[in-house]
């Protein structure tokens, strides 16, 4: 079973979390987006093979909503973060 | 027949003084405690085992390690036992599988007599025509095919799972294994040593009794012990998955483990070359040889042939000799004599040793009765030597599947004429006889390297680094138990010979299925079904790789090998399963509700109750004087700080910043494809202050929602407190409702200090709680909320306080006919994931026009715009329909065609209030807009008219909410 390490509660089994999405930031507002960037927020997914910026969320623990770089054909996770207003990395278009 | 006891020997497991009773195919046997049934039966000269899957070929004791097919019978009610591994009891009935009327006649063996109207995937070719015929064709080859036989009368077993960790866990108890779990503990490691046997000291357990070693392990044992090691026998290690998280089978428990490190020593087990007859019965491996002769005390027959193409088959020989088996003749596939103490033991016997020879065929009907040997370049001169067993050693192949699980990559070396790991990953280290051929001392001083670097936690430089220091094995080490580069032996007579023991393919069958195609291996394996048996390729695997490299004149390399997934052995599904276990959360007044004799349900994670025992009747009694619903499952947010209403404008498709203090208001979250997630009522207790509700059963998801956005920018000044679990909550409604809670409350509950839509803090019955006065049953009502330590005391005294009214307490039945009546929508039910609020006729909650941006807006306006395709409304029928039902499809009746789906009914229930059948509906918008339009709902055999009704059915005009 996967390992992640929970920003507040440290390494735990994945069992504990709940995977949310891939990190797709919501343009805001909504009516500023052309329908282009619309609908890529809203159905377009990466779903890329390699490395992936993605939500987790430690349901049986403290609640937290966090995000985890892993890598899909390994599952090798290069680190996690909760989220913070400025942090938000530059994601390639699909 | 043949096979009888030798003299007892250290090292045997059976107990010569406890002799066991038991049945076999009708009749009784006798062994030692300790015997496994095939030990005993082979002591007790019986050679059929089993009957082939498809030919119903007779089948005796392969491989005697647990991992071939051709031994496993049905004991009790127990199918597919593999009676090599399991230990006989006092008046067992064991049976055996797959053959009637029994093992030495049995019917279905004239199969093999039309075989070549039954080529490879056969089944795929043939029955396909005339289409009608095959549910005919499919009943007899479903009776056909299968093994045992499911008793579905069996008992529940008690199954359980079990957590462990460990620093390093090793797996394999033999010499490597062994060495490995003893550095790693005196190393300061915890470790957890897992073998899959009854006994430590993996194939020092039945090959050449040795004291020296036997001590060894023995030593071993004692140092495990004083280092705190864990050592679980009898568990078989069947998977593992992400960061060395394995799971292993002991009976029936399941274990779950946590490894930091994980040493491979799982060793290798011999597989048969492909031959004619190579599957007759007493034709077995020569481990299973040396296991009978030492483990058992018993011989597998009188007079036997030895084939080999390394040293372990002379050392098999000498072992055979010295237990005072006549040795026929001994082949060996290598040219080079043979010089140590096996071979001067075999020569001073006098054994007929040919090199260069290999078996050609194997011929005998209920065993084996002769051999032919021919040499392996398939030219004369052949022999026939008559004998009564034959054993061959010719093949090892490595345990690798759980290193390859891990991500270990596979190469075959053709000098070895075996596959060898390379690439390992962090934390995976090999050691012993899965690396290569090597002796036994070689394999305790790279078990001891293998343990330390696991213990220390090296991650070795490089796994190619790794393989020279800890797998130093090269041919010139040891010949000892390693591979013969044969792909097939030359072919002798028309007999099958055998490829994949579980499935009955052939090396003809392999070529017939490349040349029509499959030409890959994995296409190979799903067409043939090579491999696909109980022994998981064990015994066919690298036969079949090889044979199919041959066949199309790629390396063995390139051929590939298909890929090994969980479980490495078989296990039950009930280890899988595990307890039964199905955690529900309860009410504080669950216990009333059981003791009041409620019909409980199952509600999302809740139970709770359905009626208690006459819906209808609490329905009247809601409509006409007063009842009361635990509601405790409902979703219950206290949302502080500053930010909230904010927050709630952007989660909901409602307005909030205008609601005023003490007020309450119905509100739909929906997401950005306007597909409503869940509706609750949100009051507003102070200015940041407020206390929401969800539904019931979407209660953590709609919580989880919440707290996404609340963490992900929108939560500034929000906090949000979950209180499902700790408040409860109960709705008490009905036209008496204020004259039973207004003598236990000082509040004042007249209509105008506390009117409809409010929210007030108050004591009830001295305890502090929150009354909301909302109207989902479409009655004047109060839901208090109250700390749930207080519930039961609060739920009773309500019920007292009701008495004089005729209070009635109901249930979740009764509420949905309640809010039907009213044509109130429930999420999940009446709504799925493409459901709009606009089109669930709800379009006054949709606020398009407030200022702040919310999820959902541009879907909402782009389908206000554009206008709902489907619209949710209500329905009637004025008069009881009970073949109407809930997902029942609304059809029209076009001229000529099929009738056409153009709805379906999402609610349903008989009215005791309006005494007709009502519901709601998915229509067409523009039907759905004619209220009075009449459509038909298919039901079986039949049409039933129902007319749109729009607007609540009961009460229009909301005056009993307001009264």
């Amino acid at each position: 079973m996967l390992r992640l390490e929970c920003p507040n509660c440290g390494v735990r089994n994945a069992a504990e979390f709940r995977y949310g999405s891939e990190y797709t930031p919501r343009p805001s507002p909504s009516t500023d987006a052309s329908d282009v960037e619309w609908t890529r927020f809203l159905y377009l997914r990466h779903n890329s093979m390699g490395v992936q910026t993605e939500w987790w969320y430690h349901r049986s623990g403290c609640g937290l909503w966090f995000l985890v770089e892993r890598d899909r054909r390994t599952n090798a996770i290069a680190r996690t973060w909760r989220w913070q207003p400025l942090d938000q990395p530059e994601i390639d278009a699909p | 027949m043949t096979g009888r006891r030798i003299e007892a020997r250290d090292g045997q497991v059976v107990e010569r003084g406890q002799p066991i009773k038991f049945r076999f195919d009708g009749r009784t046997y006798e062994g030692y405690s300790g015997d496994t049934v095939a030990s005993a039966l082979t002591a007790a000269g019986v050679s059929i085992l089993s009957r082939s899957f498809k030919y119903h070929r007779p089948r005796g004791l392969l491989c005697g390690a647990g991992h071939c097919p051709n031994c496993l019978v049905q004991i009790g009610d127990e199918p597919s036992v593999r009676s090599c591994k399991r230990v006989i009891e006092e008046g067992m009935d064991v049976r055996p599988q797959n053959a009637w009327p029994s093992l030495d006649n049995d019917v279905m063996a004239l199969t093999e007599s039309i075989s070549r109207f039954l080529p490879v995937g056969f089944y795929y070719k043939i029955f396909h025509r005339p289409r009608t015929l095959w549910p005919a064709f499919e009943h007899i080859l479903r009776n056909a095919a299968g093994l045992g036989v499911i008793d579905q009368n069996t008992p529940e077993g008690d199954y359980d799972k079990q957590y462990l960790h460990a620093d390093v866990v090793v797996v394999g108890g033999g010499p490597a294994g062994l060495s490995a779990a003893v550095s790693a503990a005196e190393a300061g490691a915890r470790v957890l040593l897992i073998d899959e046997n009854p006994q430590l000291g993996g194939h020092l357990r039945f090959a050449r009794p040795d004291s020296r070693l036997s001590e060894k392990v023995a030593d071993c044992r004692q140092r495990l012990e004083q280092a705190g090691a864990q050592v679980l026998t009898n568990t078989a290690v069947v998977g593992w998955y992400q960061d060395h998280w394995l799971s292993a089978v002991c009976e029936q428990r399941l274990f779950k483990i946590r490894a930091g490190a994980v040493v491979v020593a799982t060793g290798a087990f011999e597989s048969p070359p492909v031959f004619a007859g190579n599957d007759r019965p007493r034709v077995l491996l020569g481990t299973a040889v040396q296991r009978l002769l030492h483990m058992y005390g018993v011989t597998p027959g009188e007079r036997g042939v030895v084939v080999t193409a390394n040293d372990a088959g002379w050392a098999v020989a000498a072992d055979l000799i010295a237990a005072g088996v006549e040795i026929a003749a001994l082949v060996d596939e290598r040219e080079a004599p043979m010089i140590n103490a096996d071979a001067h033991a075999v020569q001073a016997a006098g054994v007929n040793v040919l090199h260069g020879y290999t078996i050609g065929a194997a011929r005998g009907k209920r065993g084996v009765e002769e051999v032919t040997l021919v040499p392996t370049d398939g030219s004369a001169p052949q022999h026939v030597v008559r004998c009564d067993f034959v054993s061959l050693s010719t093949t090892w192949v490595p345990s690798t599947e759980l290193a390859t699980m891990a991500g270990a990559r596979s190469r075959y070396d053709d000098t070895l004429a075996e596959m060898q790991l390379e690439d390992l990953p962090d934390g995976l280290y090999l050691a012993g006889r899965v690396t290569g051929p090597c002796t036994a001392e070689q394999e305790w001083t790279q078990g001891a390297a293998a343990g330390a670097a696991a213990a220390s936690g090296d991650r070795s430089p490089s796994t190619d680094q790794a393989r020279t220091d800890l797998a130093p094995n090269t041919l010139a080490t040891t010949d000892l138990r390693r591979s013969s580069p044969l792909v097939s032996a030359p072919v002798v007579g028309s007999d099958k010979r055998i490829v994949c023991f579980c499935e009955d393919v052939t090396d003809t069958d392999i070529e017939t299925a490349i040349s029509e195609g499959f030409d890959r291996i994995e296409l190979l394996k799903r067409y043939s079904t090579v491999g696909m048996g109980p022994c998981q390729g064990r015994m066919c695997g690298l036969n079949s790789i090889r044979l199919c490299a041959r066949a199309t004149g790629h390396s063995v390399q390139e051929t590939g090998r298909t890929t090994g997934r969980p479980p490495v052995t078989p296990i039950s599904l009930g280890a899988l399963a595990g307890q039964k276990m199905d955690p529900v959360q309860l009410s504080a007044v669950h216990q009333w509700h059981v003791d009041a004799g409620a019909r409980l349900m199952v509600a999302g994670p809740w139970m709770r109750p359905e009626h208690y025992g006459d819906p209808a009747e609490e329905v009247r009694a809601v409509r006409e004087a007063v009842g009361l619903i635990d509601v405790s499952p409902l979703g219950k947010l206290k949302l502080t700080g500053p930010g909230v209403a904010t927050m709630l404008e952007r989660l909901y498709v409602n307005q909030w910043q205008d609601l005023g203090r003490g007020r309450v208001r119905y509100g739909i979250m929906c997401n950005d494809e306007g597909v409503i997630l869940d509706d609750g009522v949100c009051a507003r207790l102070s200015d940041q202050e407020w206390y929401v509700s969800t539904t019931s059963t979407g209660a953590s998801g709609a919580l989880e929602w919440m707290e996404w956005w609340r963490q992900s920018g929108w939560g500034e000044g929000v906090h949000i407190t979950d209180l499902t679990e700790t408040h409860a909550a109960f709705n008490l409604t009905g036209p008496l409702a204020r004259r039973v809670l207004q003598p236990i409350t000082s509040r004042d509950l007249s209509h105008r200090k506390f009117p409809y839509m409010r929210a007030r803090r108050t004591q009830v019955a001295g305890v502090e709680c929150l009354l909301l006065r909302i109207g989902f049953t479409g009655e004047l009502g109060y839901e208090i909320h109250c700390p749930a330590g207080y519930g039961r005391y609060l739920w009773e005294t309500l019920v007292e306080a009701g008495a004089a009214h005729n209070l009635r307490p109901f249930g979740v039945e009764a509420q949905r006919i309640l809010r039907l009546e009213k044509a109130h929508f429930i999420v999940g039910q009446d709504t799925d994931a493409l459901t709009d609020p606009l089109s669930a006729d709800a379009p006054w909650a949709v606020r398009l026009d407030k200022e702040e941006d919310f999820l959902g807006r541009r879907a909402l306006s782009r389908i206000s715009a554009e206008g709902p395709k489907q619209r949710l409304v209500g329905f009637r029928t004025g008069r009881r329909a009970d073949r109407l039902i809930e997902g029942l499809q609304i059809v029209q009746q076009n001229d000529r065609e099929a009738p056409e789906i153009i709805g379906w009914i999402s609610s349903c229930r008989f009215s005791p209030t309006l005494q007709e059948t009502l519901g709601l509906c998915w229509l067409p918008a523009e039907l759905a807009a004619q209220a009075g339009a009449t459509f038909q709902i298919h039901v079986e055999g039949g049409l039933e008219e129902a007319t749109v009704h729009h607007g609540p059915f009961y009460d229009p005009e909301g005056e009993r909410l307001r009264g």
